[in-house]
């Protein structure tokens, strides 16, 4: 029976093993960036201080964000690198102050992306082995499946991107789902204006609103939306695109029948979707292999909050239910952070605290 | 204070209208305040109720007394409770209305934007403003917490708050936000600035409250207290104490 101590140092080996670089980012960071990336959701729950002038700075409140920012600070885009950390971070719930340990790796301009998967969901099962948790309950999530389902389905576009940025929020998605299922029925449409004359409906407004016309939402654009509003309005998505998309969404089971399901479905829609499902299919593959008694689901509509992820998403569960290791793949966020285009990243975070909890039962 | 065997502490409004209309309310009861030092003064007491100490404080900071157990008693707009911390409402307990200060505290958007009506129209200019302007979306508010939990509730995510300390309608107009998360009693400001409240965009309606604190020290010996200065206020059923 191994002890907490030895559990530890048992991480701690695992977090500076060779083939990776630790990194160990300072405690007090500029809160600018953690707005800047994730925006205010995420911004409530730092620990802020701020000095005399007004400039913010926040506790640790997770490594990803330092370590990527290192990563382009060092010139390293192109240069694959993989960097793990372990320490404590700093987070406030329920305005009461909170202090985790978190372990975790970043795999970052890696050239074969499905590998560096694997590579993080390996090291996610050894880091869950060191405490003993070997049949996990395991979700995952697949927000380029959903990108690519989106368009396979033929959705036009602008419906395409208001669904997109409503995943991963339950409640949210929902309702624009019985927004489509039931479209309102505009009886007195009015005739399409030209978009000139729109443009210069909202320029006056706006002039005389005392509004800029160049600081924030300028005319064109304001124009533009009201103008696609009125053509969503008049061709909604048919019902049964809609109904495909809910039950898309409700798919969350094991991982084998949910793909299966997936595919079914959508060769019933008249489109084949076996190609993108492939590629996760293979990584719940890896995952089973690695992990035979781990509980691997497939749900739909699983996706973090945060718009920089990009491809599959996992997060693993314990006894008591308590999330012990989440991540996936997140193209998007070294983009987001100035690099000028998406860059392959992924990695998970490891929550300590209950892993020696779970350990300890 | 906790020393003293018994003593309630009720803080009030320590200046303007709210002060007015609360100390009035009081006297209806025919408990009048006294302010002893004026304006410049923070302690005063009511007549025949010797075990109260009465303090005058700004509203906002009424709000974060109570919350945080410093005061047993308040009159404070509910809007503070619900801002001064996330979970404010659960250390409080709201005994009544007192029929004034009533306000909304309303999402509202340029009237220009003739786009947008709906939380879910925001969420659309929201998800790609940043891709269009280089910058979120700046929401300028007072109210920080109180956005942020009414825009995680429609799931807007992309966005910064600006915080305003005052004159808040003008922010779209100077340029150091493109909406507003402001109170309002009567929607004139807000019309006179050319801004537009959204269809449903009425995060809570407020009025001043009187308030009990839930993290007070609460001995038996004061809960009989606060028992009987509430049978005075009156409108308040009786056994309000065994909920604290």
């Amino acid at each position: 029976m191994k002890t907490a101590s030895e559990r530890y140092a048992a991480l701690v080996r695992l977090v500076e093993s060779r083939t990776v670089t630790r990194a160990t980012p300072a405690l007090l960071l500029p809160a600018g960036p953690y707005f800047d990336l994730a925006g205010e959701e995420f911004g409530r729950n730092l620990l802020l201080t701020t000095t005399n002038n007004g400039v913010e700075y926040c506790l640790r409140p997770d490594f990803t964000l330092p370590i990527a920012q290192q990563y382009l600070e060092d010139g390293m885009i192109g240069v694959p690198s993989a960097y793990t950390y372990l320490g404590p971070i700093f987070r406030q719930q329920h305005s009461t102050p909170v202090e985790y340990e978190q372990a975790g790796l970043e795999l970052l301009g890696q050239p074969d992306a499905d590998n560096a998967l694997d590579q993080v969901l390996t090291f996610a099962r050894w880091a869950l082995a060191i405490y003993d948790i070997t049949a996990p309950q395991v979700r995952l999530g697949g927000v380029g499946l959903f990108e690519a389902f989106l368009e396979a389905a033929e959705i036009p576009p602008a419906w395409r991107s208001r669904i997109r940025h409503r995943f991963g929020h339950p409640e949210a998605l929902q309702r624009l789902m019985e927004r489509l299922a039931n479209p309102e029925q505009r009886v007195d449409a009015p005739a399409p204006d030209s978009r000139d004359t729109v443009i210069e409906i909202v320029t006056d407004a706006m002039l005389s609103g005392g509004l800029s016309l160049i600081g924030s939402r300028t005319p064109e654009e304001i124009a533009d939306r009201y103008l696609e509003k009125q053509a969503l309005e008049s061709a909604p998505i048919p019902p049964e695109t809609v109904e495909l998309l809910q039950n898309y969404l409700s798919v969350a089971e094991s991982t084998s029948s949910a793909f299966e399901r997936i595919s079914e479905m959508c060769k019933e829609a008249g489109f084949d979707f076996d190609e993108p499902l492939y590629q996760v299919r293979n990584h719940a593959a890896a995952l089973a292999a690695l992990s035979p008694n781990a509980d691997v689901i497939f749900d739909a509509s699983f996706s973090p909050r945060l718009d920089y992820y990009t491809g599959i998403v996992f997060e693993m569960t314990g006894a008591d239910g308590e999330v012990l290791a989440s991540g996936g793949e997140y193209d998007r966020m070294l983009e987001r952070l100035g690099a000028g285009e998406p860059i392959k990243a992924s990695g998970c975070a490891l929550w300590v605290d209950r892993l020696e909890r779970e350990a300890g039962q | 204070m906790s020393t003293l065997p018994g003593g309630l502490t009720l803080a009030i409004p320590s200046k303007g209208r709210l002060e007015e209309l609360t100390r009035k309310s009081f006297s209806t009861a025919r408990m009048n305040i006294a302010r002893p030092g004026g304006a410049r003064s923070y302690v005063g007491s009511i007549k025949n109720q010797p075990q109260v100490t009465v303090r005058f404080y700004p509203a906002a900071e009424i709000a974060r007394e109570l919350i945080l157990g410093g005061v047993d008693i308040g009159v404070t707009g509910s809007d503070l409770i619900h801002e001064a911390s996330e979970n404010g409402e659960e250390n409080v307990l709201f005994v009544r209305g007192l029929g004034f200060g009533e306000a909304n505290v309303v999402v509202a958007i340029p009237d220009s934007w003739i786009d947008v009506q709906q939380m879910t129209d925001l969420a659309d200019v929201a998800s790609d403003f940043r891709s269009r302007h280089g910058r979120w979306l700046r929401v300028a508010t007072k109210y920080v917490n109180l956005t942020r939990r009414h825009f995680a509730k429609y799931g807007i995510a992309e966005y910064r708050i600006v915080e305003s300390a005052g004159a808040t309608e003008s922010a779209p107009a100077a340029g150091s936000a493109d909406l507003i998360v402001d109170i309002t009693s009567t929607g004139s400001t807000l019309a006179a600035n050319q801004l537009r409240v959204l269809e449903d965009g009425l995060i809570m309606k407020s009025e001043a409250n009187l308030i009990v604190s839930r993290t007070a020290d609460w001995t038996p010996l004061r809960k009989a207290q606060l028992e009987a200065l509430l049978s005075i206020m009156g409108g308040v059923p009786p056994g309000i104490s065994t909920l604290l």
